[in-house]
């Protein structure tokens, strides 16, 4: 019965964005994702006590598992409208509504794009910033093999930025190859990564604005054949406004951070692999440095894919006077199966254990390790 | 006579599920790619596979090309997604998919049946598809054939 109810809501939808193809297009993604951790842990920030082991799924809402099975951490249902205004001028919108939120939709992106030629292509408005190789299209499930991009990679409390971009395609050799120059500025105010992170270190803010400004960048593509490569280079500058309940600005300390990767993947006959590299640097007084990085192997057997993980992400000082590793560092080790029973429609199941190398002493094992089990299907319309 | 029904319906089902797998694994209907009759560009599998992926987005006449596929359903879409651009269709929506929430690309638009593509295609020349072979007519000019 559930499934006649779906498939009736999905040709519901194929006759909307039929009859009104004339003036905007109408299409959609979504994953409906349930699952739970297996454990308990040793409260790392509460030492002598134990509490169910977590996965944070979604860093940015605060997506998390624990022991008790949910359907909220991760589930989204979002739709895109593309109207053209005229040959060469559209507009985007995709509104983006997702569980951990309440479903409470939002306009994610919303944009312009100018198609000046066949080869360049202008945008401007509201837009994923193009950081990891799946950044852009994190949420999208539909697009990848896995459950999501490994989340302890994952992590910025910043993914959305308003700007311009300007995209330019050529040919280079056999390849096909895009370079694009962006500029923007994000004000997340009331930031819900970080309004977590200081209730979680025992702070009680009322709210925590984090200003992300003057994000400028390039993003270098190469594809061929088999393989898909990107490389991306930008900075920006960070301040943060952490409010207390009296109205009281916590002293902050504004610095300048540069993020650089290389990712992609390459077919080899039946299997896939896919990788991330990454390193984010901070210009602060400890010369704060983030060296991430994932590596994944997938077999692609007819509409079956099954797929390993291995995602690494560290932290350190840099700055002789305040040099050490002793922070952040944890890696998830994942196994998992996409089944492609529709065209536009697969099913997932993935395994995930995470291992918090973390600084105890100092409270940089927040995290703690934790088993966690997800399925769930992604699709798009 | 329920459970005599039943067992029908089951038949019927599992006859469904395995045409369904046959029709899919060995389908070997041959696909042609479809041009206006005035359209002199050159074409191979290269060139056409670069357009069905938004990688080129003109003809070698140096005109803007238009793209056209048939229905998501229709039987040639997955051999041309095999045979041409050598992925399974799911291979090929999760690529499009990406491209199309991140507003980098803009997929082939789609058309239910062989005539509606013919129609289209006769009518615009810088209009590019593809269909079956046993489908295509005079009005439009064949560029490839695609077992």
């Amino acid at each position: 019965m559930k499934i006649v109810t779906l498939i009736s809501a999905i040709l519901f939808s194929t006759l909307i964005s039929t009859a009104v193809n004339a003036d905007i297009k109408l299409s959609g993604y979504g994953s409906i994702i349930a699952g739970k951790t297996l454990g308990t842990v040793d409260d790392p920030l509460n030492p002598g006590q134990k509490r169910d082991e977590i996965l944070t799924a979604d860093f940015y809402d605060v997506g998390q598992y624990t022991n008790d099975i949910t359907f909220n951490a991760e589930s989204i249902f979002a739709v895109q409208g593309v109207a053209d205004i005229s040959n060469n001028l559209r507009i985007t919108a995709q509104v983006v509504a997702k569980a951990v939120d309440d479903f409470q939709p939002e306009f994610d992106w919303y944009y312009l794009t100018y198609q000046a030629s066949d080869s360049l292509t202008l945008m401007a408005g509201r837009r994923n910033i193009p950081m990891y190789y799946y950044s852009e299209f994190s949420e999208v499930g539909y697009a990848y093999p896995w459950m999501r991009p490994p989340s302890n990679l994952y992590w910025w409390q910043v993914t959305q930025f308003n700007g311009i971009h300007a995209m330019y395609d050529f040919e280079l050799g056999d390849y096909s190859s895009t370079l694009t120059a962006f500029y923007g500025n994000e004000y997340s105010n009331d930031n819900v990564e970080m309004l977590y992170y200081d209730k979680l270190y025992g702070g009680s803010a009322r709210t925590v604005n984090e200003f992300w400004t003057d994000i400028a960048g390039v993003n270098w593509n190469i594809s061929g054949d088999n393989f898909d490569v990107r490389f991306v280079y930008f900075q920006n500058d960070r301040d943060r406004e952490t409010i207390q309940q009296d109205g009281s600005i916590d002293d902050y300390t504004p610095f300048s951070q540069t993020f650089i990767g290389f990712g992609g993947n390459v077919d080899l006959g039946q299997f896939k692999i896919l990788f991330d590299w990454n390193l984010v640097d901070y210009d602060d007084a400890r010369g704060t440095e983030f060296p991430t990085y994932l590596v994944s192997l997938v077999y692609n057997y007819d509409d079956y894919q099954p797929y390993l993980i291995y995602s690494k992400a560290d932290h350190k000082r840099t700055k002789t006077s305040s040099a050490t590793e002793d922070l952040e560092e944890h890696y998830i080790s994942s196994v998992g199966l996409r089944y492609n029973f529709l065209p536009t429609a697969s099913f997932k199941v993935q395994f995930d254990h995470f291992i918090d190398q973390g600084d105890k002493a100092t409270g940089w094992a927040y995290h703690g390790d934790s088993d966690t089990i997800t399925a769930g299907v992604d699709f798009i319309f | 006579m329920n459970s005599q029904f039943k067992c029908q319906k089951w038949i019927t089902l599992l006859f469904l599920f395995i045409a369904n797998l046959l029709f899919i694994n060995y389908s070997t209907a041959a696909v042609v790619v479809v041009v206006h009759p005035e359209n002199n560009s050159t074409f191979d599998k290269k060139s056409i596979k670069k357009m069905f992926l938004g990688k080129s987005k003109s003809f070698s006449n140096g005109r803007s090309a238009i793209l056209i596929s048939p229905d998501k359903s229709d039987p040639s879409r997955n051999a041309f997604n095999k045979s041409v651009l050598g992925k399974s269709s799911n291979q090929v929506n999760a690529y499009w998919s990406k491209m199309i929430f991140t507003g980098k690309g803009v997929p082939p638009q789609e058309m239910a049946t062989a005539s509606d593509i013919i129609s289209a295609i006769s009518a615009n020349k810088d209009a590019i598809s593809y269909l079956d072979a046993a489908a295509v007519t005079d009005a439009v000019k064949v560029v490839g054939t695609f077992n």
